[in-house]
């Protein structure tokens, strides 16, 4: 019953996209408008589909129905209420499902949103590949990947249960929509390059339109990886929260390339420059996304995340090359077209540090990607099984990572075009002592490492900045309408969200950065042997073993070690690490237990639990201002909604008017390079 | 303009492949082979201090704590090596468990500092059949 309308949900959204993607092309070859609105309205059919399919497997989830093969595997009667909807991205057939489901919600969107231009010829290219794209994802649910599959046989009387790492931690819950919610998010931005590059528009006009799903993309995958790492340390009881495990990298990727195409797509509004660069970074994030999706769900690799195995990627891979091929030859049939009118006057202005920007980012993300693929290439055309070593990413990255920190906090104080000495020392002077003094105090208050030192520097150099902007810009405001500072602050902030949402957006980076700078330098862990009532010490804290307690439920295991945590003599309190064994898997989950703080987190796990003797093997770490990954995490967040946010301005027609007629007063931005500062 | 062009194209390629010199070499510095105990046992002479990862299963009866190291043999049915692994080996490590060592050959011994333990990606909770029910 579920089966079917869940089947006939995923028919229903595949006809639709291909009826879709028919009458669209019927349409722009005939120059219908009506027509090309007819395709247009297929989006919402599809949408319809998706949401069918996917209402009936969380219904069979949360019904019990184990005549489907996907419920059996990933859910069980004893599965709490929370992990038993997020079975639905549980595994590779679901998690399918759901980009299906989100991409669908995508383009309904996008359809809604361009509903007055629907003969618009970019528009229907556009909604065409995205159609496109959602006629292959409903094709893998209907072949290779179909989740309405049901057992053969007499119907089990309960299931399988979640992978037991999936069932351990709420944050598994939204971790995969998030990410899914990023990644996907890109297939709009890409839909509509190609059809910038399809009707020869290739000006700004598909940069503009598709500036705010960018932006959302962007900050969903950020949110996503962000809340990825923040479950990787919670949950897997390594001390660490990024291991440039493959498919934490196959999100990160992405995020790479889609952070240099916000900067980029600033040089080509602004000038009109870059405009292949443009067009290839969208191109490469799309293909990425998908490759991506083949790295995390064809189990090619092995990985914390590798839960399934199928042959769904043939398919990706096909579908990945026949995406880059399109795109890549587009361009260069296109490419008279693309020739850019303007050029850099001088390697020291906006433009030149952008490029800079963009740049680093692409080497980023090209050695993060050989060093994820290098495995697979290996494997692959001589057979040899290898791994690329932690050191080889960490050794890689972390000087780009400090270079890029370099232009974040001078990007914003250069003037477009070029800049003058004069300008420069105005603008730079304050912030470049403030990271030199600040540099100078880490290293005299005994930092080690020079890419610490470097790191704090620059990122006070970075903030310094920032807070310069701010200021001059609401020195500005208050001197054109007084009023207190907070209303200046507003006042100066909507007056242009871009710049300072994007400021805000630096803001958390500089907190990240710093708190990945000490927490990867400063972090100190052992492991102790240790009898019941035995203590050990590290770093100033003092750790008490005062007994296990066991818990047996049948289904699993648990050894829970208290532990009395002491520092300077005053009790923090008793924590209590776990370890819970399957015993018909040879998996054991741990659960670290950690005592967050401001300045550093006591992170406590169970290597092993109570040998013959009675003694646990105890792991202690203690990392400086790790919670301030998650907080600079949310900063970002917040910086983007401030940029994204749809205002009173926004609509269809204020985004043409903002780019065309500067506001006023002039935002702060243009008012810096000319107002005596 | 031609020559200018020429200097600014000469110069990215110049960076370009110092980039990927670079790049290269961090990678083939940081390779870690994923070897059997019969490859390891072959390579041997040719790996000498090389770290790379070495699967097996470990002997029962083998296996020795020595204060912070632990001593054991791991076979994959064709040949067996002696391992010492410095440090404290997972929950799960015990006789016949499926494993994989890091580390490099110390003399006529693999010097391990890291174990794990292979698994497969199905996790199947006691007590229950899979496909065709039971009940």
């Amino acid at each position: 019953m579920r089966a079917a309308l869940g089947s006939s949900g995923l028919v229903m959204g595949a006809f639709a996209a291909v009826l879709g993607v028919l009458t669209t092309a019927l349409g722009l070859a005939r120059r219908d408008r009506r027509i090309m609105n007819t395709g247009r309205q297929f989006t919402y059919v599809v949408l319809a589909g998706a949401l069918i399919a996917a209402g009936a497997m969380e219904w069979a989830l949360l019904s019990h129905d184990f005549s489907l093969a996907y419920v059996v595997k990933n859910h069980a009667r004893a599965t709490p209420l929370l992990y038993t909807v997020a079975a639905l991205w549980g595994a590779l057939e679901g998690s399918i499902l759901l980009w299906a489901l989100v991409l669908a919600g995508y383009l309904a969107f996008t359809a809604r949103k361009f509903r007055s231009r629907a003969g618009d010829p970019l528009v229907a290219w556009a909604l065409l590949v995205g159609l496109v794209v959602a006629t292959f994802f409903f094709a893998l649910m209907l072949g290779p990947a179909n989740p309405f599959k049901v057992v053969s046989g007499v119907v089990p009387q309960d299931g399988l249960g979640p992978n037991p790492l999936l069932q351990n931690h709420p944050l598994m819950a939204i971790h995969p929509p998030m990410l899914y919610l990023g990644y996907v998010g890109f297939t709009i931005p890409f839909c509509f390059a190609v059809a910038a590059l399809v009707t020869g528009r290739v000006g700004e006009g598909w940069l503009l339109e598709t500036r705010r799903a960018t932006l959302v993309a962007w900050a969903f995958l950020t949110a996503g990886i962000v809340l990825g790492a923040w479950w990787s340390y919670e949950v897997l009881g390594w001390g660490g929260y990024w291991a440039w495990d493959p498919v934490e990298n196959a999100s990160f990727i992405p995020w790479l390339t889609a952070t240099a195409f916000l900067h980029s797509v600033v040089v080509q509004e602004r000038r009109g420059m870059l405009r292949v660069w443009n067009l290839s970074l969208i191109l490469a994030t799309f293909c990425l996304t998908i490759l991506g999706t083949f790295l995390t769900r064809s189990g090619v690799v092995n990985s914390v995340h590798a839960f399934t195995e199928s042959d769904i990627g043939a398919w990706l891979l096909v579908f990945l090359g026949a995406a880059a091929v399109t795109g890549l030859g587009l361009i260069a049939w296109r490419g008279d077209r693309l020739r850019t009118p303007g050029r850099i006057d001088s390697p020291i202005s906006r433009e030149g540090a952008f490029l800079a920007n963009n740049l680093l980012f692409a080497g980023f993300a090209f050695v993060v990607l050989l060093g994820t693929v290098f495995p697979l290439l290996a494997e692959a055309l001589r057979g040899q099984q290898l791994s690329v070593g932690e050191p080889y990413f960490d050794r890689m990255t972390v000087p780009i990572g400090i270079a890029l920190l370099f232009f974040m906090a001078v990007a914003p104080a250069l003037p477009w075009r070029a800049a003058s000495g004069d300008v420069l020392r105005r603008r730079l002077a304050g912030p470049a002592w403030a990271g030199a003094l600040t540099m100078a105090g880490v290293a005299a208050a005994g930092a080690r490492g020079v890419a610490q030192v470097a790191a704090f520097g620059l990122a006070a150099f970075a903030l310094a900045g920032i807070v310069r902007v701010f200021a001059v810009g609401l020195a500005a405001r208050r001197r054109a309408d007084g009023g207190g500072w907070f209303h200046a602050l507003a006042a100066t902030v909507a007056g242009n969200r871009r710049l300072y949402g994007g400021l805000v957006v630096h803001a958390g980076v500089v907190v990240v950065a710093v708190a990945l700078a000490a927490s990867m330098g400063y972090t100190t862990k052992r492991e102790a042997h240790l009898a019941t009532g035995e203590r050990t010490a590290l770093a100033g804290y003092h750790f008490t073993y005062l007994g296990a307690v066991d818990h047996d439920t049948g289904q699993k295991r648990t050894v829970k070690a208290r532990i009395l945590v002491e520092r300077g003599g005053r009790r923090l309190g008793v924590y209590a690490p776990a370890l819970s064994i399957f015993p018909n898997s040879a998996q054991a989950i741990g659960t670290p237990s950690v005592r967050t703080g401001p300045l550093r987190d006591v992170y406590l796990t169970l290597v092993s639990s109570p040998d013959e003797t009675g003694r646990i093997t105890l792991g202690v770490q203690v990392g400086p201002l790790v919670v301030w990954l998650w907080i600079g995490g949310g900063i970002m967040l917040l910086g983007t909604a401030v940029a994204a946010w749809p205002g009173r301005r926004a609509g269809r027609r204020a985004q043409r008017v903002e780019v065309s007629t500067r506001p006023s007063p002039p935002p702060a931005e243009e008012r810096l390079e000319e107002a005596p500062v | 303009m031609r020559p200018r062009r020429l200097r600014y194209i000469v110069a990215g390629g110049i960076c370009l492949a110092a980039v990927l010199l670079l790049v290269v070499g961090g990678l083939s510095r940081n390779i870690v082979y994923f070897r059997t105990v019969s490859e390891a046992v072959n390579s041997k002479a040719k790996d000498g201090t090389a770290r790379f990862r070495m699967a097996g299963a470990v002997v029962p009866g083998t296996v020795e704590r020595r204060g912070d190291t632990v001593a054991f043999k791991v076979t994959d049915g064709n040949e067996t090596a002696e391992v010492v692994h410095h440090g404290d080996p997972p929950e799960l490590f015990k006789d016949g468990a499926p494993v994989v060592c890091e580390g490099h050959w110390q003399g006529a011994t693999f010097a391990s500092d890291r174990i794990m333990i292979k698994h497969g990606s199905e996790y199947r909770p006691p007590k229950v059949d899979t496909g065709a029910g039971t009940k």
